[in-house]
């Protein structure tokens, strides 16, 4: 499989080749084009080799996603014998990042994910409380294994190498290394700071690992926007 | 007409200098500025032909711009952030995605087709345009602009196409193997082409745009 990301940071595209029998899994509703020779075929977005349990716990969690959420979740799978190629695209304006896993774990946040090729296993957690006040959703999105993922994001994707600890603001998260673990807390400041700085609620990472955040924030586009709304 | 595209890809903004007497056509609200010289007259081409266009998510009026005694200039730009391109009527000509078509020479005719029955589903292909003629077609996309040729066959979704060659031979349909799947992969509808020719695609889909941000905004009060 090649790739390439063109268009970056904004309007990020990414062109993917596939030689015969290689399999890429998007995103439902992120093709741009494909060659006609690539056949698309939908599928449940259940762990690898989940067998019947896990694919009914996929669902649930599906169904309770489309519900809290309307993420979807579907993927589509495309391939073909003689191979050919595919372009994916996000919906918002944001970058792409292809991210090479070797038998490590990485955990973005449910909007994130673009594709995976190669032995890549995506397994849907439950983030629990802290994930929904960190405004990543209730879900994150675990992947391992061997091969190629795409994550994108609103804004432009940094890199940053977390030495021991260091702070994101709630919503800028795209995804981090599973070594690593994060809690909420506030911004500091004490309650004035809490209340109004702007930044009340921060992931504090700790460990050893990348961190990788967008440069814009769903969630803030979207309380800037209402207010401009007609009732 | 000569067209300047500046501010590529994302800003991109089509400055037109007009000869004394030189017509430029626009689609209404897409004017950013004009020198002073230059005037403007708002035609529907006919009822018939308004309302056919207001049917294509296009506007009825289209704004034709002369400049009077001297040279002229004005400026056009799209709703959306996106890129721009010019392209050429004459020896070839073109299909247009309604939405994308922003200016064109008085001399290239702009006309609107149906795109049958099955377009009808699709939100891009229900009306587009197509080119006669001879002259210059100004489009402005949502995203990126990426020239594709076109040789054999190609598989394209609705929602990112911007325009496309009319020797191209296309088809809108599903995007899966039936239409369950189609709707699920959330692909919606794609375009089939066959043939040699050039397409633009937009790296961004408008309609996916809107639906993602208006799903996070807070439902309005009845």
């Amino acid at each position: 499989m090649q790739h390439i990301v063109k268009y970056e940071p904004t309007f990020s595209m990414l062109q993917v080749s596939l030689a015969p029998g290689e399999t890429i899994i998007a995103e439902a509703g992120s093709m741009v084009a494909r060659s006609a020779s690539l056949s698309m075929e939908v599928k449940l977005n259940a762990g690898k080799n989940a067998g019947f349990f896990g694919k009914m716990k996929a669902f649930f969690i599906a169904i309770i996603r489309k519900i809290v959420g309307g993420e979807t979740f579907f993927v589509n799978h495309f391939s073909s014998p003689q191979g050919g190629w595919v372009w994916l695209a996000p919906s918002l304006s944001g970058g792409i990042r292809p991210i090479q896993l070797a038998g490590n774990s990485m955990i973005f946040s449910a909007g994130a994910f673009l594709a995976s090729a190669g032995d890549i296993d995506l397994k849907m957690r439950w983030g629990g409380l802290r994930a929904l006040l960190a405004k990543e959703g209730a879900f994150f999105v675990e992947a391992s294994g061997n091969g190629q993922i795409f994550v994108t994001s609103y804004g432009a994707i940094d890199e940053i190498q977390c030495n021991g600890s260091y702070i994101v603001d709630n919503g800028h998260i795209v995804g981090f290394d599973s070594s690593l673990d994060f809690k909420i807390r506030s911004g500091g400041g004490g309650l004035l700071g809490f209340m109004a700085s702007g930044e009340g609620i921060v992931c504090e990472f700790t460990g050893q690992g990348k961190i990788l955040i967008q440069s814009r924030n769903t969630s803030a586009l979207v309380d800037w926007l209402t207010p401009m709304l007609p009732p | 007409m000569q067209v300047n595209l500046l501010y590529r890809p994302s800003q991109s903004l089509a400055q037109c200098w007009l000869q004394a007497g030189e017509s430029v056509v626009a689609e209404s609200g897409a004017m950013v500025g004009m020198s002073t010289n230059v005037q403007m007259q708002t035609q529907s081409g006919g009822l018939m032909k308004g309302l056919k266009r207001l049917f294509g998510g296009e506007s009825f009026f289209r704004n034709t711009f002369t400049a009077q005694g001297g040279q002229g200039e004005v400026l056009f730009a799209t709703p959306l952030c996106g890129d721009m391109a010019v392209l050429d009527a004459g020896h070839k000509q073109w299909c247009i995605q309604s939405s994308a078509y922003v200016a064109s020479s008085p001399s290239v005719d702009v006309k609107t087709k149906t795109g049958g029955f099955k377009g009808m589903f699709s939100g891009a292909g229900l009306f587009m345009l197509e080119t006669s003629g001879m002259g210059q077609v100004v489009i402005g996309t949502f995203g990126a602009l990426e020239q594709v040729q076109v040789d054999g066959s190609m598989v394209i979704d609705t929602g990112h196409l911007a325009a496309w060659e009319s020797t191209l031979q296309y088809k809108v349909g599903k995007s899966g193997s039936g239409w369950i799947a189609s709707f699920l992969s959330g692909e919606g509808l794609v375009c089939h082409f066959e043939g040699q020719g050039t397409v633009y695609l937009q790296s961004r889909n408008a309609a996916e745009y809107g639906s993602t941000i208006g799903g996070l905004l807070p439902p309005r009060e009845q």
